[in-house]
């Protein structure tokens, strides 16, 4: 039942969020009359020089998958954190075993310089 | 609570701490300048295989000596498990021995991918000895994560990666298909334990129109569907050839081996004691028809080695799927001396497509006149596809002839004489070996590098293995009973 409240905040930040758009576009001056230069794409003033796909960098995959990886341990520390009175020294014991297996792996993704941003 | 548990599962911690200090140690020092960033694949490799055997005398060290369960009843301790995990060790050491010399002539600088053999080499006991459905899920993912990585491996081939993509979509399918018939058994039993599965369903006929609920019936066929598409039985055998064609000839020599004798012993944890019930067995019998004739067909238009490879392989889990469709102790039986000899077979196997694989070994004739370049290489591979084809006086035939003879045991008529007819038929294909090897002169003559003397110790002792064992055969035979005696009782 507490997540009424929450529904409610969404049902009313929706139409909120869509009012704030729409009142600019009652008020701007010469709407609908875009000229090519104001269109095109903005590349500090002059003419976009190449094609604008270019090779992505590997680092922009290795950051989110040990994000994720990172997450999942986050997400199970949570239900271990909560009541430490109840697990005793072997729940701690145990989280550690855990924790440290994955620490293990960012030892290896450190050494392997999968962290390095230049 | 746990203290007993830490001792049954010392094998697994060492090897868990085994994996760690490797990693560590190849990342320390594979990066380290001062070194001049060392290659560390050959030296990473032969202390990962100086663990696997390590591990192996700690599981004979702690053989049980009666039934033990552990970790909550999460997984159990018995004969057959015991026996099974000393194989798979075994298996997994010869696997890595032919690592060695692979990655060095590969000039792969990658250690990763011998520490990548290491999780599931310590998964696949838990996947044996796992006596839940959660567990046995449990088991079965890191393994496959680690054969996804090593198979996609040669990021430079555009096969590898194809077939490391393959091997992927395909391998994680049937994990779910499986994690569906478990939560299927769960929702309608509430139980996944299978000690507490056996309670509810003895006695309870599981046919599709006798079932009392056809959930269950619905989860026990997820299951079953799951566990057959991981050791390619045929209806869902679609990846395998693609994927030992595509990928490093290392992953084609694991995933064939290891697995083979890690899923077949839960898959008879699970249907020969939880589920047990005749009516069941058919879904395996018909596995069993479709994968031999399949087996024996296919493989009969192949050109190239490793699909040939694939598509035995494929015929030979048609084979061992007879002693699961029978379900008597002489059926498990049978079936557990099909897989060790399967394994050995298959080991002996690899090492040859392996050793042979620097001159871009990849059709069966690049094989001409091997018998004059390389006689006794010749005379090895000839004795490994006698017993393929099951000719008699070599082990394929013992184990064979054991399975059909429990399938005509247990009134199964129609496999055994199903079972006949393609191993004749696939004599066809394994004499041609032979014959390319003895009378072709090819075109061009192929000189292969000498074998290294790691790799060459492993045709040597599967050679001498399925040559004597028809004279000898009571150890394995006593093993496996005593084996297919554990989840029976």
């Amino acid at each position: 039942m507490e997540f009424a409240p929450i529904l409610v905040y969404l049902v009313i930040s929706l139409p909120l969020s869509l009012i704030s758009i729409g009142v600019s576009s009652l008020f701007a001056s010469s709407f609908g009359s875009a000229y090519p230069e104001k269109l095109s794409a903005h590349e500090c003033g002059s003419d976009p020089s190449d094609d604008a796909r270019s090779r992505f960098d590997i680092r922009f995959y290795l950051v989110p998958i040990s994000s994720i990886i990172f997450d999942s341990e986050v997400t199970s520390l949570f239900p271990w954190a909560v009541p430490p009175n109840n697990i005793g020294l072997f729940g701690f014991w145990s989280m550690t075993v855990f924790s440290s297996i994955s620490t293990i792996g960012s030892v290896h993704e450190w050494k392997k310089g999968a962290l390095d941003w230049e | 609570m746990f203290e007993h548990d830490f001792l049954a599962l010392f094998p697994e911690i060492f090897l868990i701490n085994a994996t760690i200090i490797l990693l560590i140690y190849g990342v320390v020092f594979s990066t380290s300048k001062k070194y001049d960033y060392p290659p560390l694949v050959r030296n990473a490799g032969w202390l990962g295989l100086l663990s696997v055997p390590t591990t192996t005398p700690l599981v004979a060290v702690g053989s049980p000596l009666t039934v033990a369960n552990l970790v909550y009843n999460n997984s159990i301790i018995d004969n057959s498990t015991y026996f099974c995990q000393i194989f798979l060790l075994l298996s997994t050491a010869s696997t890595t021995v032919m690592c060695l010399d692979y990655f060095k002539q590969e000039s792969s600088n990658a250690f990763e991918s011998i520490v990548s053999i290491l999780p599931p080499t310590r998964s696949m006991p838990f996947m044996i000895s796992a006596y839940d459905s959660i567990a046995t899920y449990l088991a079965i993912e890191p393994q496959s994560l680690c054969f996804y990585v090593i198979a996609a491996s040669k990021r430079d081939s555009e096969f590898s990666t194809e077939a490391g993509s393959k091997y992927f979509l395909s391998g994680a399918f049937p994990p779910g298909i499986l994690l569906f018939g478990c939560s299927m058994i769960y929702g309608f039993t509430g139980a996944t334990n299978f000690e507490e599965l056996a309670k509810i369903f003895t006695g309870y006929e599981i046919t599709l129109f006798g079932a009392q609920s056809s959930g269950i019936f619905m989860g026990i066929s997820f299951i079953a569907v799951g566990f057959s598409s991981k050791i390619t039985a045929v209806p869902s055998h679609m990846w395998a050839p693609d994927v030992y064609e595509g990928s490093p000839t290392i992953v084609t020599a694991f995933p064939p081996i290891a697995p083979k004798i890690s899923i077949p012993a839960n898959m008879l944890r699970v249907s020969i004691y939880s589920f047990y019930d005749p009516t069941w067995q058919q879904l395996f019998s018909f596995r069993s028809i479709a994968s031999m004739i399949l087996g024996a067909l296919a493989a009969m238009a192949q050109n190239k080695v490793k699909r040939l490879l694939a598509y035995s392989s494929i015929g030979h889990v048609g084979y061992l799927s007879i002693g699961f469709s029978c379900g008597t102790i002489e059926g498990i039986q049978s079936l557990l001396i099909g897989i060790f000899i399967h394994v050995l077979m298959t080991v002996n196997a690899s090492a040859m497509v392996l050793a042979l694989r620097r001159n871009r070994f990849e059709y069966v004739a690049d094989l001409g006149a091997l018998a004059r370049t390389n006689p006794i290489l010749a005379i090895t591979s000839s004795i490994t596809t006698f017993p393929y084809a099951g000719i008699p006086p070599l082990a394929g035939s013992c184990s064979k002839f054991y399975l059909f003879f429990a399938a005509l045991g247990c009134g199964a008529y129609s496999l055994a004489p199903i079972g006949v007819v393609t191993s004749v038929i696939s004599c066809f294909y394994y004499i041609r070996f032979v014959k390319i090897m003895y009378s072709d002169t090819p075109k061009t003559w192929i000189l292969y590098k000498p074998m290294d003397r790691e790799k060459s110790l492993l045709p040597a002792i599967t050679v001498f293995f399925i040559t004597f064992f028809s004279p000898y055969p009571s150890p394995s035979f006593l093993v496996t009973h005593q084996m297919a005696l554990g989840p029976c009782l």
